[in-house]
């Protein structure tokens, strides 16, 4: 029976191991392994092991700087907007008195296009002579360069995403405040507490593992930017919408330079690993607390 | 139940978020509008309140959708993505399901170390493989061919914890009851276990449509022959085309999301629930 077992068990997992060990376990054992030699794609045969060379070289590349300082930009503009954004047409929305539906589904509409789709469509928009040009100049406001001037491309392509994602974590945190126990509001509302009161002391606690998810997240989508700034302005101008995840491609697939963008990819990965741990410590922490307080009450 | 003070903060917040709604909207609105007309009317409507507004019905009105049906490859375009999604789903389904179950029902060696390893494995970003499965599938002479599309995006760790989480509060009995009429393990994997978790297979199904028909990097390393380029990089190479108008440009990115549109409004109840459950579920 045992020896059954193991035989029907890796015939049903085994298909997937083959196909995890090929394109997940192998990949991630060679990104590793690349990432301290000087591996040319073109020319395997002249491969040295270089140690940490690439690890050092890489950060005094101009290239890779400029694209790591560029995505944390990304991060920096997006995570704020979104989350917060998100939160508040979450909460508008929870507490309006009709159309709920329509608002639903009127903010989610951008989340349903492809990235590809929303870039080329706000190609458009941010054109000098677009529609969104037009209608600045209406409220008196000069024509703004937007997506075509290093100093504006790398905002416009955030707030382009922030539009894009927003509703995506409207939908997380209406779900979130649906589960509140109403008892909570209407014991508060015995104690006479104010709109702000019921906000800070009831919906912020309980949407807090919520906000941390959404936080992370959101943050790791930043940190992963590539297809907006590669279909809008293709990096430029002048490199100010390079990002990290777009060197890992260029390097690795247009110049075949894997040593160099295993060695990006494992500083991009180690970020991303980070990032997920925080997440996991701050959310287990509260079911911990939790645990605590179920076990004192029955103490 | 409500006071009349709140009554009236409700229907501010109506008013509030029909007003943004309408801002937030314009550039989807606009881009309905606007994918109706020739490219002078564009133009000449952008000062107006017109620019919202599409085209009198008329001859003409279709002009720029007829023209990307008939005198582009976009049709091909949607048709290879459509395959792709189709046989994605199917493998994906067996191949992650499979794993899924002998995860949840079969005691086999090394069972709960796997599980941890899959659950580990949704940590890593597929950037960080990407540019590994190009070079696995380049070195494999499959650069341009469907397979070497579709090989590394098959088994999804996700998916199989999807599964592997259903399938583990599925009845014992039945499977018992299964051996009993003869009916092997794999045969009752597919006309038992899968018929029983619908939802589980329709979720998996309608992420994985999502995900192949959204994907951009990946077809666009693989593929550099036009025969075989998914929607989003044909939609590219349309719009990048200098004989392509803007009337003609928002007409492709309307019909490139419609597929969706119609998934999401098919499927709206499951996408919701996954999305608030993944928040749910970590949170």
């Amino acid at each position: 029976m045992k020896k059954k077992n193991s035989i029907m068990g890796m015939a049903f997992f085994g298909p997937a191991l083959v196909l995890l060990t090929l394109f997940l376990f192998l990949p991630m054992v060679l990104t590793f392994v690349f990432s301290f030699t000087d591996y040319f794609a073109l020319s395997p045969e002249l491969t040295h092991f270089v140690g940490l060379e690439n690890y050092l070289n890489i950060f005094k590349d101009d290239l890779f700087v400029t694209s790591f300082l560029n995505t944390v930009k990304f991060v920096v503009i997006i995570v704020p907007l979104q989350c917060i954004g998100a939160l508040i047409l979450a909460l508008a929305i929870h507490h309006a008195a009709h159309c709920k539906k329509y608002f639903k589904v009127a903010f989610f509409i951008p989340v349903v296009m492809s990235l590809a789709v929303v870039s080329t469509l706000w190609m458009q928009i941010y054109s000098p002579e677009g529609i969104l040009n037009t209608l600045l100049m209406k409220l008196g406001i000069d024509a703004q360069p937007f997506i075509y001037s290093a100093k504006q491309a790398l905002p416009s392509i955030a707030i382009m995403s922030v539009w894009q994602g927003v509703g995506y974590q409207m939908i997380i945190f209406l779900g979130g405040l649906q589960n509140i126990n109403p008892a909570l509001y209407e014991a508060a509302e015995m104690d006479h507490a104010s709109g702000w009161q019921k906000f800070k002391d009831i919906t912020l606690p309980e949407l807090k593992p919520l906000c941390v998810f959404v936080f992370i997240t959101v943050t790791i989508g930043a940190f992963r930017m590539l297809v907006q700034p590669m279909v809008m302005t293709g990096g430029g101008p002048d490199h100010s919408t390079y990002t990290i995840v777009y060197d890992i491609y260029e390097t690795g697939t247009v110049n075949w330079e894997m040593g160099l963008a295993s060695t990006m990819a494992i500083v991009f990965t180690v970020f991303v690993v980070i990032l997920t741990i925080i997440q996991n410590v701050l959310t287990k922490d509260k079911e911990g607390r939790k645990h605590v307080h179920k076990k004192a009450k029955t103490n | 139940m409500f006071t009349k003070k709140q009554k009236r903060i409700n229907w501010v917040l109506v008013v509030f978020l029909l007003v943004l709604s309408i801002f937030f909207l314009f550039p989807v609105i606009w881009m309905l509008a606007n994918s109706f007309k020739p490219d002078a009317s564009i133009t000449a409507d952008m000062n107006s309140i017109r620019a919202f507004i599409p085209p009198a019905l008329n001859g003409n009105f279709f002009e720029n959708y007829i023209e990307i049906l008939t005198n582009t490859s976009f049709l091909r375009y949607m048709a290879n993505t459509l395959i792709y999604a189709a046989i994605l789903i199917v493998l994906g389904i067996i191949v992650n399901g499979l794993a899924g179950y002998a995860l949840a029902k079969i005691p086999f060696p090394f069972r709960e170390q796997w599980l941890l390893i899959i659950m580990m494995l949704l940590i890593v970003p597929t950037e960080t493989v990407i540019t590994i499965h190009f070079l696995i599938i380049a070195k494999a002479g499959l650069l341009n061919t469907v397979l070497g599309y579709i090989l590394p995006m098959i088994v999804n760790p996700f998916n199989i914890f999807l599964f592997r989480q259903v399938f583990v509060s599925l009845p014992d009995d039945v499977y018992e009851a299964a051996q009993l009429d003869f009916c092997g393990p794999v045969k009752y994997f597919f006309t038992m276990v899968l018929p029983m978790s619908k939802t589980v297979v329709a979720t998996v199904s309608v992420f994985t449509f999502l995900n192949v028909w959204n994907d951009y990097l990946w077809p666009s390393l693989v593929f550099t022959s036009s025969d075989l380029l998914t929607a989003q990089i044909g939609l590219n190479s349309i719009t990048s085309n200098d004989n392509t108008t803007m009337g003609q440009t928002l007409a492709v990115i309307t019909l490139v999301t419609i597929p969706v549109i119609i998934i999401y409004s098919l499927f709206s109840k499951q996408i919701v629930e996954g999305v608030t459950s993944t928040g749910s579920k970590e949170g």
